[in-house]
């Protein structure tokens, strides 16, 4: 993928956070002064409550014409705006790339994630996982859309395996945005466990090819592992391919349920489509983005 | 039951396999990346590698391919199906010449296996079993292996080299135009009448006596027995005398030359009336035995009556004729020379010859044409430089057969007399002419007449002879026809004297026997009176000759048309032709189809970072 290509995606990415957003509106933040309504009291224009005077307050916010009307001090309460925390972790396993499509769709989801963050004035870091090795991608990387380059170029035992969060440094109260397409093995309840952990709201964002599926594999094939490069023989009868399906819609399934006890979102996008049509079509329903208007 | 027209139509099965290797082929060529191999391990673990020929299984256009493989092998090899009731007539002409007898055993093997074949896709075989001799009664006819096979066991080879035209006519009207002429032999032939052919013979060293001869040297009987060597490399050979109480005289080795001939020859032992010589086996036995007796002809007694006129002649006559005695009693006589004079006429009423006697020495040479007619006597017989005066001539009869004319007037006639009650039959060959006056003293012709006449005089007379005959050598006896003389009884004996088979003939003046076709002895008798005594050899050089034998089998021509007359063909060939292409199509369109969107098509490797 070319520095030109990933520029393209960032530029389908602003463009469809221009229209989708990350819901951070739907919930009550607490954290650095900022847009956002916040959990507490605030100097923001919006008027919340009355109380009565405790030595100590700011006396700017004395309400006089009370205090004219009942001879008590009684200050004004406005309510506080806060700047949302978003952690966006990207997983950059080599299934992410192995086709076209789903490489460019990747990276549209991942630029979205960042750019719909970074616009709410959410305070944003960017993870990358693979496998056992993590690394925080700075901004400027993000811009100069180099960011891919460090992400293949983790260093990982086995970048087959399931992604390690307990090495990412979340943070508390954050929105953690996952962009991975969860096709790996294992128990999804403890990462999603992990990104739900110090009240966090995780959003995952799984880009999945049709090919992936529902194949329409019949015959003999020599299959060439994404992540290992490893080659294998099979033979697939319509049985199978039937099983293989069912065990795919079994695997997301779980991911489903285990999403849903822990209140996160997953929102699975295809890659076919333009990304605008996907996500309208697959993130918007299930509540992972929101429109922007 | 189903039968394969055309066999060859059945490589057509090679398809098979070559369907499969293309498959197997095809299949091992798409390669894919995949995301979700986690997936598609934990879901299939029957589909792991190493089992590779289930890879072919379960692919409509492999099915299809197949099926149409099998449909064309099908068309190709144009399967018909029997039809109820068909059957197979079957001639087999045996050759019957003595040659036979070494592949005897093996003919029957080759027929007994080849039957089979022969009755093809007919429901039932009809067999019948004829030799190439004309006039044998059939050896076999009817359905069954076992009893033709018992036939051929009984059936012995023993005859001289036959044409066997006359034997496949009578075998093609037998089987009719649609059954099959078989004929078996050793020596391949082209064959009439659409026969087909067995040959089985193959070329043998045989070497085998050829013939035998007595001669009496010093007063002693000496045999001569010719032996020959058939083959083209030199042989070695010992040869012994078998007399008739078994004991053998011991055994003399001689050396013979590739295709040479080697003369043995000893005193015929004293004593002995029949002997046998005995030559060291080859695989032709036939010509190895050589039974020998001492020939003795029938004498015949001369009686002259020439008055001195023809004494020289009679004479002559005498000693040049076997086995004559003189006798002077005319009534004992079986041949009587006589002068017949005018003026003293004698008759005779038994066999003579008649000489004019005309002792006036006058007349001029007859003249015209010498016209000789049809008979056996005078047969082929050179008379025209006979030169005849004219002589006083004889009372010729009305009866009497005339041989010899010279113009009208006849020179030489044959009276004959049939048997009376009081006389038997007589024969008097006249010479119309005074010999003295011609040339036909001198003449040939005239020595042959009177040695044929003296010969048949002798065949005719009923009397005990000895002779060595060839086997299967037809022979006429003369035996008494009275009404109340007995059969003739003929027994085959062997050395020993122990008869071996017993055959009877009824009583007439001549009687035809044949020798036994097998080496011997023979015995022919009337009551109390013999006739004969002989010994029979094998001596036919043709069939003991094997440079010519080979082996010809010609009895798959044709069958293609006796397979049609018996089978009909698969009246459903044409909705295979239709389903054979159906599955083609089938085959294609889903071949098509997923080429079309073949992964290996249109699927890459992973994308690499530029």
């Amino acid at each position: 993928m070319t520095t030109e290509e990933i520029s393209l995606y960032h530029a389908r990415a602003l463009a469809a956070a221009g229209r989708l957003r990350l819901p951070l509106r739907s919930r009550v933040w607490r954290g650095q002064a900022g847009e956002f309504q916040g959990a507490g009291v605030g100097s923001s224009l919006d008027f919340q409550d009355h109380r009565t005077y405790v030595p100590g307050d700011d006396p700017r916010h004395i309400n006089w014409q009370a205090y004219a009307r009942t001879g008590q001090y009684t200050m004004k309460l406005y309510r506080e705006e806060v700047r949302p925390v978003v952690d966006v972790v990207f997983d950059a396993s080599e299934s992410m790339f192995f086709d076209p499509e789903k490489a460019a769709r990747s990276a549209e989801l991942f630029c979205f994630a960042v750019e719909s963050a970074r616009r709410s004035g959410a305070a944003t870091v960017v993870h990358l996982v693979r496998g056992d090795a993590t690394r925080i991608v700075p901004p400027d990387l993000i811009a100069s859309h180099q960011w891919l380059n460090d992400a293949r170029a983790l260093p990982s035992a086995d970048s087959a395996a399931a992604p390690d969060f307990s090495r990412i440094p979340f943070r508390a109260n954050a929105i953690r945005v996952l962009v991975s397409d969860l096709l790996f093995s294992g128990d999804p309840e403890p990462i999603i466990r992990y990104l739900s952990a110090r009240h966090g709201s995780p959003i995952l964002l799984v880009p999945f090819l049709k090919s992936e599926a529902s194949p329409d594999w019949a015959g003999n094939y020599e299959f060439v592992d994404a992540e290992r490069r490893s080659r294998h023989q099979h033979r697939i009868e319509p049985s199978v391919l039937k099983r293989y399906q069912e065990s795919y819609i079994n695997h997301f399934a779980l991911w489903k349920n285990a999403t849903r006890r822990h209140q996160a979102r997953m929102a699975r996008v295809a890659c076919e489509p333009d990304l605008q049509t996907a996500l309208f079509a697959e993130a918007v329903p299930s509540g992972a983005l929101e429109t922007a208007i | 039951m189903i039968s394969i027209t055309n066999p060859a139509g059945l490589w057509a099965l090679l398809g098979i396999p070559a369907v499969l290797a293309i498959h197997f082929l095809q299949r091992q060529a798409v390669t894919i990346p995949i995301s979700t191999l986690f997936l598609l391990e934990k879901t299939q673990r029957e589909s792991a590698s190493g089992r590779r020929l289930d890879r072919l299984m379960n692919s409509v256009p492999l099915w299809m391919q197949l099926l149409g493989v099998l449909l064309l092998a099908w068309l190709l090899s144009e399967p018909r199906y029997q039809k109820a009731r068909s059957t197979q007539r079957v001639a087999i002409v045996l050759d019957s010449s003595a040659s036979m007898s070494v592949v005897k055993d093996q003919l029957i093997e080759e027929i007994t296996e080849a039957l089979p074949d022969i009755q093809g896709a007919a429901t039932a075989l009809e067999v019948t079993l004829l030799e190439s001799t004309p006039g044998r009664p059939r050896l076999y006819s009817g359905a069954s292996v076992e009893d033709l096979r018992a036939a051929l066991e009984e059936w012995r080879p023993r005859t001289g080299l036959m044409d066997p035209a006359q034997a496949l006519r009578l075998a093609r009207s037998l089987v009719s135009r649609e059954g099959i002429v078989i004929y078996a032999t050793d020596t391949p032939i082209e064959a009439p009448f659409d026969a087909r052919i067995l040959a089985v013979g193959e070329e043998i060293e045989n070497v085998g006596f050829t013939g035998v001869s007595i001669v009496e040297k010093e007063g002693q009987p000496v045999w001569q027995a010719l032996v020959r060597n058939y083959s083209k490399n030199r042989s070695s050979r010992t040869w012994q005398l078998e007399m008739p109480n078994g004991a053998m005289t011991e055994p003399k080795t001689f050396d013979i030359d590739p295709n040479g001939f080697v003369t043995l020859q000893a005193a015929f032992p004293d004593g002995a009336d029949r002997v046998q010589l005995v030559l060291s086996p080859d695989d032709f036995t036939l010509d190895d035995f050589l039974p020998m007796v001492v020939p003795q002809p029938k004498k015949i007694s001369i009686f002259s009556a020439t008055g001195g006129a023809y004494e020289e002649l009679a004479k002559k006559l005498q000693r040049s004729l076997d086995s004559t005695v003189e006798t002077y009693d005319a009534t004992d006589a079986d041949l009587t020379i006589l002068s017949y004079d005018p003026l003293d006429p004698v008759q005779t009423t038994g066999n003579a010859i008649v000489f004019v006697r005309d002792d006036t020495r006058g007349g001029a040479y007859l003249k015209g044409g010498i016209i000789s007619s049809p008979h056996p006597l005078i047969d082929a017989l050179n008379w025209q430089s006979l030169l005849v005066r004219e002589t006083i001539q004889l009372q010729r009869r009305e009866t009497d057969n005339v041989l010899l004319w010279q113009g009208s007037r006849p020179l030489i006639f044959l009276r004959e007399k049939e048997a009376t009650a009081d006389s038997p039959a007589s024969r008097q060959l006249c010479f119309n002419f005074d010999l003295r006056l011609s040339n036909a003293a001198t003449q040939p012709a005239f020595i042959v007449m009177l040695h044929r006449f003296s010969e048949q005089l002798r065949a005719s007379k009923v009397a005990p002879a000895t002779e060595m005959l060839e086997s299967g050598q037809p022979i006429e006896l003369a035996a008494s026809a009275d009404p109340e003389a007995p059969a003739l009884t003929l027994k085959s004996i062997n050395l020993d004297g122990k008869t071996t088979a017993t055959d009877s003939l009824p009583a007439s003046l001549r009687v035809k026997v044949t020798a036994p076709l097998d080496s011997g002895f023979l015995n022919v008798s009337q009551g109390e009176s013999e006739l004969l005594d002989a010994s029979v050899y094998f001596a036919d050089t043709r069939e003991a000759d094997f440079s010519a034998c080979a082996k010809d089998n010609t009895l798959s021509m044709g069958s293609a048309a006796s397979v049609e007359r018996h089978t009909e063909e698969d009246h459903w060939w044409r909705a295979w032709f239709l389903l054979l292409l159906l599955a083609l199509l089938i085959s294609w369109h889903f071949t098509r189809e997923r080429a079309a969107k073949s992964p290996a098509g249109n699927q890459t490797l992973t994308p690499q970072l530029k």
